[in-house]
């Protein structure tokens, strides 16, 4: 019966118009990752035209002269290859030196700059300064910070242990390969979600909405399993179409952008990014994080979408419902969390995960402490299981004389 | 097999769409007659359990069919009003998927499918998608998918509407032959679809049955006799404000009327053998169906 269903979604004029756009932006999304990879040559040429193609594996070869530990003495070697560039150019060094050298080493230095400084912003203004530190100690000031962390983000003794078990984790010294594609592909797999939660959120709301939408509802209710199996069959294709296009898209996307750009660097640590971030994974296991909870987020999509359906018999309000909780809560989360903490558990976290890796949100009930992210993903994978049933009522417990949408 | 309404009522609003009907069906032909409005549809969904009567309750073999769900579903083949089906699929697609949510197994359904289509005549569109069908082809496969689980009680609700003339025969005796060992319910507002084939006539009026017998006993049971006479054109309407009048046909000299009165309405007036057409239009006061479906 399963089966049936499924071919009957697949079938359908709607889900083959729409999954065709929703492939040309898949490609169009793998155009745009592979051309956000910048690359200068040591002629001091950026790539440009079809060449661009090589620019992520051109600069991850460059970039891999530094691969391995980065430990002090490496460090200090780039920071004075960076101070002399500066000093002997005035601060404005031209597009060859840059090609030649430091385009291979810009990622480590802003990243040594910041484990002087939590402040982002003046550890990028202090870059050529980097030199005149005591690069010897750098990652004794680095461990330093860390622990002014914890204690400026852990409130009670029990945060501020569990800050510094995390922060505990970090790998001293911290060990170099180039990531670009995976910093890049971040970004995109984000846009993607974007995208894939309102396209999921509309095929599965209209898998409860055809029989209203062609007035097949009667000859469904009154076949033998028209309130029972036949309903769970229609869930069950709601959640496997959900895993099936969410994870064939983020998949073609990833193989043709990676196979593109590159993929070294799965297991750098995702602290080169983001040096104070508590989430102590690799740039590999971030990616992967991305894409599970945008996955959640498509289901959740799914099903808030099905239920609606199931009660309204139709369409309308599935088409703006993901939209408004994701794309509209994502801007006004964003001025909402100045006011209210219970913005870290809007559905849009689950969207933007990117930027919530970085922030250090954790909370505490009794004795337990616990980190934002992990969180919102179990709250609201439950949430989506937990509609399911809610789903079968409604759509089960059909009445003619009620359809809203029965046109007399 | 008994199928029973008791005190069935159902009411949209202040409006009573079927008001207290108490009726009993076992197998055999029934053909339900009314006007546009007169609780034709209402009636067939409430026994087709997607309508909750307002009071009263339907019961099959003494059990209530809201109870028995699945189990009284399973006996059940339904064509309604308004057949709607999924554009996309092929014809055979079509019948594959309502074959699986009535649970037939693939295997068998194939068999099955095979077998209706040939009886519909449609074996030749099989894979034709179901946007692509005639209203008439899509109304038979309406029929078909009914007939998939092989019900005991089949509800056909205007089956014949939108099929042409040589179609509606066609189907006719289909019916017929479906109806063996089967109860089967169907309405209409065309009096020659069920004239010979419904072995019971129900005719319904503002939601109540207000007659139910064979058509013999209806026939038998009118208060006026059919007559058929000659008039000049210009006369035409005088009588039909005069009498209920049934065909008007145009002939050399004049028109004929067929004219329902206890009396002759004019001195040429000959008497006419009853049909159960003549019965519609005195109960109903106007003529069965439109022109095109006379037979
Ligand atoms: N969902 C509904 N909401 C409100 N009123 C309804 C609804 N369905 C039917 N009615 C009303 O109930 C009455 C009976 O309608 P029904 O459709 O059962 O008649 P019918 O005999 O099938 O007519 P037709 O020959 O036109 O199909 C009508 O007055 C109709 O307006
Ligand atoms: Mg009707």
């Amino acid at each position: 019966m399963l089966k049936f269903e499924m071919k009957k979604f697949f079938l359908k004029m709607t889900t083959k118009v729409i999954l065709t756009a929703f492939l040309l932006v898949i490609v169009i999304l793998c155009f745009m990752a592979v051309d956000s990879v910048h690359y200068t040559d040591t002629d001091g040429n950026e790539l440009t035209g079809i060449s661009r193609a090589a620019a992520g594996r051109r600069l991850a070869a460059d970039e891999n002269k530094w691969k391995g530990e980065l430990t002090p003495e490496k460090i200090t070697e780039i920071a004075e290859s960076y101070h002399e560039l500066m000093q002997q150019y005035q601060g404005d060094y031209p597009a060859v030196e840059y090609g030649r050298t430091v385009q291979s080493y810009w990622e480590i230095l802003y990243f040594a700059s910041e484990m002087f400084t939590p402040d982002y912003i003046r550890a990028l203004e202090d870059m050529d300064r980097v030199a005149e530190k005591d690069i010897a100690h750098i990652y004794g000031a680095y461990t330093d910070n860390l622990k002014n962390m914890a204690q400026e983000y852990g409130t009670t003794p029990e945060q501020e242990k569990f800050l510094e078990e995390q922060y505990g984790q970090i790998q001293i010294p911290v060990t170099y390969k180039a990531f670009d594609s995976w910093d890049t592909m971040a970004t995109h797999a984000e846009m993607y979600i974007l995208i894939s939660v309102i396209v999921i959120g509309f095929l599965a709301a209209g898998i409860f909405d055809e029989e209203f939408r062609n007035h097949a509802e009667l000859v469904f209710f009154t076949a033998k399993y028209g309130r029972s199996k036949a309903v769970i069959n229609k869930i069950a294709a709601g959640v496997i179409t959900t895993t099936i296009i969410y994870w064939a898209g983020i998949g073609i996307l990833s193989l043709i952008s990676f196979g593109i750009i590159g993929w070294s660097g799965f297991n750098t640590p995702y602290q080169i990014t983001a040096p104070y971030s508590f989430y102590v994974i690799t740039q590999g296991q971030r990616y992967f994080l991305t894409m599970v909870c945008g996955y959640i987020a498509s289901l959740l999509s799914a099903s808030v979408t099905m239920f609606i359906t199931a009660k309204m018999h139709t369409l309308k309000a599935a088409v703006v419902i993901p939209f408004f909780m994701y794309h509209v809560l994502i801007f006004i989360g964003r001025p909402l969390s100045e006011v209210t903490s219970l913005s870290c558990f809007t559905p849009n976290v689950l969207i933007e995960i990117d930027r919530q890796l970085r922030h250090p949100h954790i909370f505490q009930i009794g004795n337990v402490v616990f980190r934002q992210v992990p969180f919102v993903m179990v709250l609201y994978a439950i949430v989506s299981i937990i509609l399911l049933p809610f789903i079968f009522r409604s759509y089960s417990g059909y009445d003619s004389a009620k359809n809203l949408r029965r046109k007399s | 097999m008994e199928l029973r309404f008791k005190n069935v009522s159902k009411k949209y609003g202040e409006v009573f769409a079927v008001n207290d009907v108490s009726y009993s069906m076992e197998t055999g032909v029934y053909g339900l007659l009314g006007v546009n409005g007169a609780g034709k549809t209402t009636l067939m969904t409430m026994l087709c359990a997607v309508t909750r009567p307002t009071t009263g309750e339907i019961t099959w073999d003494g059990n209530d069919i809201f109870k028995l769900g699945e189990r009284y579903r399973d006996l059940l083949g339904y064509l309604p009003q308004n057949f709607g089906f999924y554009p996309d699929l092929s014809v055979s697609d079509y019948m594959m998927y309502i074959a699986s949510i009535k649970g037939i197994r693939p295997a068998a359904a194939k068999k099955r499918l095979k077998e209706l289509l040939e009886m519909v005549g449609l074996s030749k569109y099989r894979d034709r998608k179901m946007k692509a069908l005639s209203g008439g082809m899509a109304r038979r496969v309406g029929i078909a998918q009914a007939m998939l689980n092989d019900p005991k009680i089949l509800v056909l609700d205007e089956p014949t509407a939108g099929l042409d003339p040589s179609e509606r025969i066609r189907f006719r005796n289909l019916i017929s032959e479906l109806a063996a060992d089967r109860l089967v319910l169907l309405s209409t507002h065309i009096v020659s679809d069920v004239e010979f084939i419904a072995e019971q006539i129900i005719l319904m009026k503002a939601g109540k049955f207000f007659f139910t017998g064979t058509s013999d006993e209806l026939i038998a049971g009118m208060e006026a006799d059919v007559w058929n006479c000659k008039v000049f054109g210009n006369k035409v309407n005088e009588y039909m404000q005069k009498y209920p009048v049934g065909n008007v046909k145009h002939v050399s000299g004049g028109v004929e009327l067929r004219i329902l009165s206890k009396t002759p309405p004019s001195e040429n007036a000959v008497r006419e053998v009853p049909a159960l057409e003549d019965a519609f239009l005195l109960y109903f006061g106007e003529k069965a169906g439109d022109e095109d479906a006379e037979i």
